[in-house]
């Protein structure tokens, strides 16, 4: 009697097992992605091009009949949502995609602020998380589900610095150098400033920072932050600052004719609006990007192509991270071979994407889950001319230093 | 010295800049008694007015505030029309739906822009935008000094209404008693529909004024509503005089901080802060209140 009340349970089991099983087969038809983007409000500029670069980087794979997963092509099923740059509902919108559409994967957003708020979703329910749109360390490390593809801020900062320090060596800068550091109140200006500091601690013979201060975002009056600039006498200004922020700080600080013999705004300067709202006074100025269509990889330039061929514009250093964060994804759930999360997950802490167009050519992840790529330096020119200055062997151009006057 | 020089005129020049940007929420303030939570929105659509007429027309920004005024002011008067009526009247506390329903006013420009200009940053580049004068050794650009010479232009053309003319007076009557307004026979809604006008007008320039000094999205007047606020109740939230007083008081404090100081630049919007704190608690009339409690001591 024992036994066979065992044996029904057993039956029972082994039949809700196969059910369930085919119905989750059955469901696996196609692999769904999640994707949360500041498509509106304050974001929504860079948020829709995520929206783009994402959607093309899906429709090239579905186009292709999909990813190879359980031995057979599956199309990718994006579900993408607007949190309207705002960071309770996009964390929501996450919650909302993996409990309630069940997606295999989410693609997180544009923002430290916004992917701060995601990224605390994916620990919760184990299910991969990457971004293409956070720079801030603090966002990695803390959960072993979530990824980003954009180098640390810290990395941009040290990338300036080596290639001050190339300048340097070369005598186009006469060391020691004295630098006035600017920074906005922000995570990734507590990074940039960690990055600057770190790298003039480890050269105290070439560097040293005469002035170290904060300034909070959308400051209606830079004035008595640059008379301070002034009165520090500093050789280099080194500034991060939202793209508002640098036309405004900008413009003040030619106004009041200060001079440095190199400027630079951390990854601000290349920007079109800013070169359209300060004119010649963005000449020479120096920044760094997670990428540039300057890179000489031919899988750089075939991708500059198929932008140009899909939208009629050239492309951005957040379309191409966007495309990319997506690549890298698929990559590791065709590397997985499966739709498990955690074989996702490791796929992704594994994955070494070889032909990546993001600068270094190879995309791979740290133990924290960011990816440690180099960062470029491009100089603006007169006319509107931009070089690529940094790394040495993809320049498309030669660094003018110091800044003539 | 030459640094009291720029000091000077740095603190001239931003008071110049927050005057501007507190006059309209003064005179709504003043005369309804309504914290016009929307004048951050009317400052940002006023930027973008300007920058249509600069861009689309090859309108100068200073010259399209002549189109800009008057255009708010139609549009404040329609506003009011339509919503006015559920806001609170003159002599009561601020109500929490007139709050909620500026405040509502203020998404709804917010999102009307980012369909209409999009969320792209947008500037206003003039042959003047990056030149500069030297006065006294001391450079300083020129769009700033044109907005301090409106800002100086806006203040007597506004005590010139106020005080000289029948308009500003049935104003100034609302301000003081609406029901005595309303008994001497002044249309009292009339003159708030005005009021909240002008109010508008004036938050309308601002904002194409601040369109030649700095780069604007629909998010942009945020961080000035808070500013303005604390230059209002520093200048006594009815005067437009004391909003000019306030807003020199403001920005010699910060400029002094800045540079005789090592009060990091990033707290500037503490002192705001905190000068609104001091003001709420110490002279909650507003500076002129105190000065006129100190001229009364003296002649005692």
């Amino acid at each position: 009697m024992h036994a066979s009340r065992s044996w029904r349970v057993t039956l029972q089991a082994a039949f809700l097992f196969v059910f369930v099983g085919i119905s989750a087969h059955a469901q696996d038809s196609e692999i769904r992605i999640g994707a949360v983007l500041p498509v509106t409000g304050k974001e929504s500029k860079i948020g829709g091009a995520y929206k783009a670069a994402t959607e093309l980087a899906v429709k090239e794979v579905n186009d292709a009949g999909g990813l190879l997963v359980h031995g057979k092509k599956m199309k990718v099923d994006l579900r993408l949502l607007d949190d309207t740059s705002d960071a309770a509902k996009s964390a929501q919108l996450v919650e909302q995609l993996i409990v309630q559409q069940k997606v295999h994967a989410v693609i997180g957003g544009y923002g430290s602020q916004l992917v701060q708020a995601q990224s605390v979703v994916p620990e919760r329910y184990g299910i991969p998380f990457i971004s293409g749109g956070a720079g801030a360390s603090s966002i990695y490390g803390r959960s072993k589900w979530v990824f980003g593809t954009l180098s640390p801020v810290e990395n941009l900062a040290g990338t300036q610095m080596d290639f001050l320090l190339d300048l340097v060596k070369q005598r186009k800068l006469k060391a020691p150098l004295k630098i006035s550091l600017l920074r906005e109140n922000t995570e990734h200006g507590k990074d940039f400033q960690k990055g600057v500091r770190d790298f003039v601690n480890a050269h105290p013979k070439q560097f040293s920072i005469v002035l170290d201060e904060s300034f909070e975002l959308y400051a209606p009056d830079f004035r008595p932050l640059l008379m301070r600039v002034e009165a520090a006498k500093g050789d280099l200004f080194m500034c991060d600052a939202h793209l508002e922020d640098y036309i405004a700080m900008h413009r003040t600080y030619t106004q009041m004719g200060l001079y440095h013999q190199m400027v630079t705004y951390g990854a601000r300067g290349a920007d079109e609006a800013g070169r359209k709202a300060l004119g010649a006074a963005t000449d020479y100025i120096f920044a760094s990007g997670w990428w540039s269509d300057l890179l000489p990889y031919p899988q750089v330039k075939a991708f500059n192509a198929k932008w140009k061929a899909a939208t009629g514009n050239n492309p951005q250093w957040y379309h191409a991270c966007a495309y990319e964060t997506v690549r890298a994804l698929f990559a590791a759930i065709q590397k997985a071979g499966s739709l498990q999360p955690d074989a996702i997950r490791n796929a992704l802490a594994r994955l070494e994407l070889k032909d990546s167009i993001l600068p270094g050519g190879v995309l791979k992840f740290s133990k924290t889950g960011e990816a440690t790529l180099p960062f470029v330096v491009t100089q603006n020119k007169p006319e509107g001319k931009l070089d690529l200055v940094w790394p040495k062997a993809a320049k498309t151009g030669e660094p003018v230093a110091p800044i003539p006057r | 010295m030459q640094q009291l020089v720029s000091v000077t005129l740095s603190s001239l020049l931003a008071a110049g800049l927050y005057a501007t940007m507190a006059y309209g929420l003064a005179v709504i303030y003043g005369v309804m008694r309504i914290i016009n939570l929307a004048h951050a929105g009317f400052m940002m659509l006023g930027a973008y007015v300007t920058f249509t007429l600069f861009s689309r027309f090859s309108i100068d920004p200073f010259i399209g505030l002549v189109i800009v005024g008057p255009l708010f002011f139609f549009f404040g008067v329609v506003l009011y029309r339509a919503v006015g009526k559920s806001m609170a009247r003159s002599g009561a506390t601020p109500s929490i739906e007139s709050l909620l329903l500026l405040f509502g006013v203020w998404l709804v420009l917010q999102n009307l822009a980012y369909v209409i200009w999009t969320g792209d940053t947008q500037s206003i580049l003039t042959w003047y935008t990056m030149k500069s004068i030297e006065i006294f050794g001391v450079h300083v650009g020129v769009p700033s000094v044109f907005v301090f010479l409106a800002s100086a232009a806006s203040l007597i053309f506004l005590n010139v209404l106020l005080k000289r003319t029948y308009l500003g007076k049935a104003i100034r009557a609302v301000t003081q008693n609406r029901d005595a307004a309303l008994l001497s026979g002044v249309d009292a809604d009339r003159i708030s529909a005005t009021a909240f006008g002008l109010g508008t007008a004036f938050a309308g320039i601002a904002g194409g004024m601040l369109s030649t000094l700095m780069a604007f999205t629909p998010d942009f007047g945020r961080s000035f509503l808070l500013k303005s606020f604390c230059i209002i109740v520093l200048g006594g939230m009815e005067s437009v005089t004391g909003v000019a007083l306030g807003a020199l008081v403001l920005a010699v404090l910060e400029n002094v901080l800045g540079a005789y100081t090592p009060v990091p630049t990033s707290l500037q919007d503490a002192v705001s802060f905190a000068l609104l704190f001091v003001a709420l608690v110490a002279f909650p009339q507003g500076l002129p209140a105190l000065f006129t409690r100190f001229e009364r001591k003296a002649i005692r």
